[in-house]
């Protein structure tokens, strides 16, 4: 099993970078506390000198015209559903773990295919203002661990080369665990793994332990599972209202962006906007946009509302701003003149592929027949395309209950009565038979090594239930239940 | 206080004042062409909800009632995804020409057939996805948490898919209908055709959404 962690470092900071436009470029500290006491929490690039827990006063003697802002929490719900909708696009197992962080359960997905499309995502959530980085592990913390290494994407095939070289700060020791452990003169997580869990815990004791186990990346936990999105809307209110086209694009594009995300990662398009100024006097100015053709095109969203503003004048400042995406299954393939074809064949073959990593490759597909009378035979095929038409009605309709396989057959021991059987014992199926129709005998493949011959009989027991009796040189079985 | 029937009638009363797509009726059906499962759930599988079908009894049909579900969905020409959870579909069992649009997951384990299911109920290519758990071992079934269903649920409201899920125990929370078959197949049914047999069924209604609605009117 993979695990995914997409993780954005600085996230408050980023948040509120993408919020606002006045920040891009511009040295910016996020502080936290009041008066005296503010402390530089987030640091951008660009703020030379300036280091996380330095004083706001000196950061600011030490870099002339930084911007000191606090957090601001709208803008981080904003970048977090961003980065949630880019998880949900890689599948659908997604865990919000904490601010700017989320893991991905990537069961059953192609690990190829996966890599590239973490690198695109990685670039799109860049230029969306989220740098985020991508980490992937067996482990949920592996993953992590992965992530914080990531530039901007690491995937871990070996996990023990992987750890070796990482800090022990990674394993997030207590200071008194740090202390014992640098006296040791271990500074590293292949350092302490390299050394015996039971002597490790004999040492520390259980906390010493579940250290160790971190620093093996060994932890394993239960995903709490988030819902993808089911409405796509965004909101922002101005503070104060704006006047221009500009502030409201800004924002808008970022809507865009995340919600074009959120739409993909649910297997939707847009089929219609739906754009809302809210204005200082209490009025709105709402209008609807039917997209030319149904997709998740953020340029082409944004040429349409551009085009919108750029004609649009307002008694008042504008207080807010909505947008609305009409979701829509995409636009289905045209089908062939007998056929109805795939609505997503891009999903649709995904998922298959998705499934056979789950179940195994030859466990998912279509069946088809075998040219043999021998029971269970089968193949299993590529699914079609296209489902055609029915064909012609069987010349012998089905007849009767239906059969339901149990595979492996169950072992049964059978009192026969007149050639017949009259009673099931020492199996999981046990008593006494009402009735019973057979023998069919069949056999096959007789001039070959694997030739084979069976008798069954369709039983009904005493105390109510079909079931299908096959005997063979091994002896006895049920072979399933007529359901 | 109220007794707690009046206070739950209450709730929902509210809640489908609040919320009515979430009360709202099921947007048209896949037809199962049985006609009591049909008519029990007034029209066909709903679209978009998940249906609970428990075998009560050995033998009930609900092997027979996938067999017709397979032959409705190939003449509409429409996609059916079959979750095995015990890998006992028998393809021997239906015409070779009902299984072009079948798409067969062989679980091992009813873990695989919950991750299978998410996957397949999101995808948007099937009318409809049948889960058939039966054969699964009951105490496996019993410790899968609430919280596994209600995200298929929220899933399946989400897309246009008929969910069917086959138990032999009423095992599905909140499941919108539930029906049971109960009354075992005889041996004397082993000749007639699966048409008629099919249509004579007997099928009991655990759980109906009409029925919820229609307490919300009272």
């Amino acid at each position: 099993m993979t695990y995914a962690v997409l993780s954005v470092p600085d996230f408050a900071l980023h948040a509120l970078r993408r919020a606002d436009p006045g920040l891009c470029g511009r040295a910016v500290a996020l502080v936290a506390g009041d008066g005296r006491k503010a402390r530089v929490a987030e640091v951008s690039p660009e703020a030379a000198g300036v280091a996380p827990g330095l004083a706001a006063a000196l950061a600011m003697s030490r870099c002339p015209g930084i911007i000191l802002r606090q957090r601001d929490p709208a803008a981080e719900v904003e970048a977090h559903r961003l980065l949630l909708a880019a998880a949900f696009t890689l599948a659908p197992r997604v865990e919000s773990t904490c601010g700017g962080c989320c893991t991905v359960d990537l069961q059953g997905a192609d690990p190829a295919r996966t890599g590239a499309r973490m690198r695109l995502l990685a670039a799109e959530l860049a230029g969306a203002g989220l740098p985020a980085r991508i980490g992937t592990g067996p482990t949920p913390l592996l993953a992590s661990y992965a992530a914080r290494c990531a530039e901007p994407v690491l995937v871990v095939s070996d996990k023990a080369a992987f750890l070796a070289p990482l800090p022990l700060a990674f394993a997030d020791p207590s200071p008194g665990q740090d202390g014992i452990l640098r006296g040791w003169g271990i500074s590293t997580l292949g350092g302490l793994t390299a050394l015996p869990k039971a002597e490790v815990g004999r040492r520390l004791g259980a906390e010493g332990v579940l250290l160790w186990e971190r620093a093996a990346g060994e932890t394993a936990r239960v995903l709490r599972l988030v819902e993808p999105a089911r409405s796509f809307a965004a909101e922002w209110a101005y503070e104060p209202p704006v006047e221009s086209t500009e502030p409201l694009l800004f924002k808008l594009r970022r809507f865009a962006e995340r919600v074009a995300l959120e739409l993909r990662g649910a297997g939707f398009v847009a089929e219609r906007l739906s754009l809302t100024l809210l204005l200082e006097d209490g009025a709105d100015h709402r209008r609807e946009f039917p997209l030319p053709e149904p997709g998740a095109d953020v340029d082409g969203w944004l040429r349409i509302l551009n085009a919108h503003l750029g004609t649009v004048r307002t008694d008042a400042r504008v207080a807010g701003v909505r947008l609305v995406a009409s979701p829509a299954r995409p636009p289905e393939k045209q089908d062939g003149l007998f056929d109805a074809g795939l609505r997503d064949p891009a999903s649709f073959w995904e998922n298959i592929a998705r499934i056979a990593a789950i179940v195994g490759d030859d466990r998912v597909g279509t069946p088809a027949p075998v040219d043999t009378h021998r029971p269970d035979a089968f193949v299993l095929e590529k699914p079609a395309e296209a489902v055609a038409p029915s064909a012609e009605s069987p010349v012998h309709p089905p007849c009767g209950p239906t059969l339901r396989r149990f595979r492996p057959p169950w072992p049964v021991r059978v009192v026969c009565d007149a050639g017949a059987p009259a009673r099931l014992e020492a199996g999981r199926l046990e008593g006494q038979v009402r009735a019973a129709l057979g023998p069919r005998r069949s056999a096959g493949d007789w001039w070959k090594p694997q030739a084979w011959s069976v008798e069954t009989w369709q039983v009904e027991m005493a105390g109510g239930g079909l079931y299908q009796l096959a005997r063979t040189d091994g002896g006895w079985c049920v072979e399933g239940m007529l359901d | 206080m109220p007794p707690p029937s009046q206070t739950v009638s209450a709730l929902r009363s509210l809640l489908a004042v609040r919320f009515p797509e979430r009360t709202r009726g099921p947007r048209g059906g896949v037809s199962a062409a049985v006609r009591p499962v049909d008519d029990a759930l007034g029209g066909g599988l709903p679209t978009g909800r998940m249906t609970e079908l428990v075998s009560a009894v050995p033998s009930g049909g609900g092997q027979t009632v996938i067999a017709k579900l397979l032959e409705a969905t190939q003449a509409a020409r429409q996609r059916l995804a079959l979750v095995d959870g015990a890998d006992g579909f028998a393809p021997e069992a239906v015409p070779a020409g009902m299984l072009r649009h079948l798409v067969w997951v062989r679980c091992r384990a009813p873990e695989q057939a919950f991750a299978a299911a998410d996957i397949l109920v999101r995808d948007g290519n099937y009318a409809a996805i049948v889960l058939d758990l039966r054969g699964c071992a009951e105490r496996v079934l019993r410790r899968s948490p609430a919280s596994a269903w209600y995200r298929l649920q929220r899933a399946a409201e989400g897309g246009s898919v008929a969910v069917l899920v086959q138990t032999t125990f009423p095992l599905v929370p909140a499941v919108p209908w539930r029906l049971v078959l109960d009354t075992p197949l005889s041996l004397a049914d082993v000749g007639t055709p699966r048409e008629t047999m099919a249509d004579r069924l007997a099928v009991r209604t655990d759980r109906s959404h009409a029925q919820a609605i229609e307490s919300l009117a009272v």
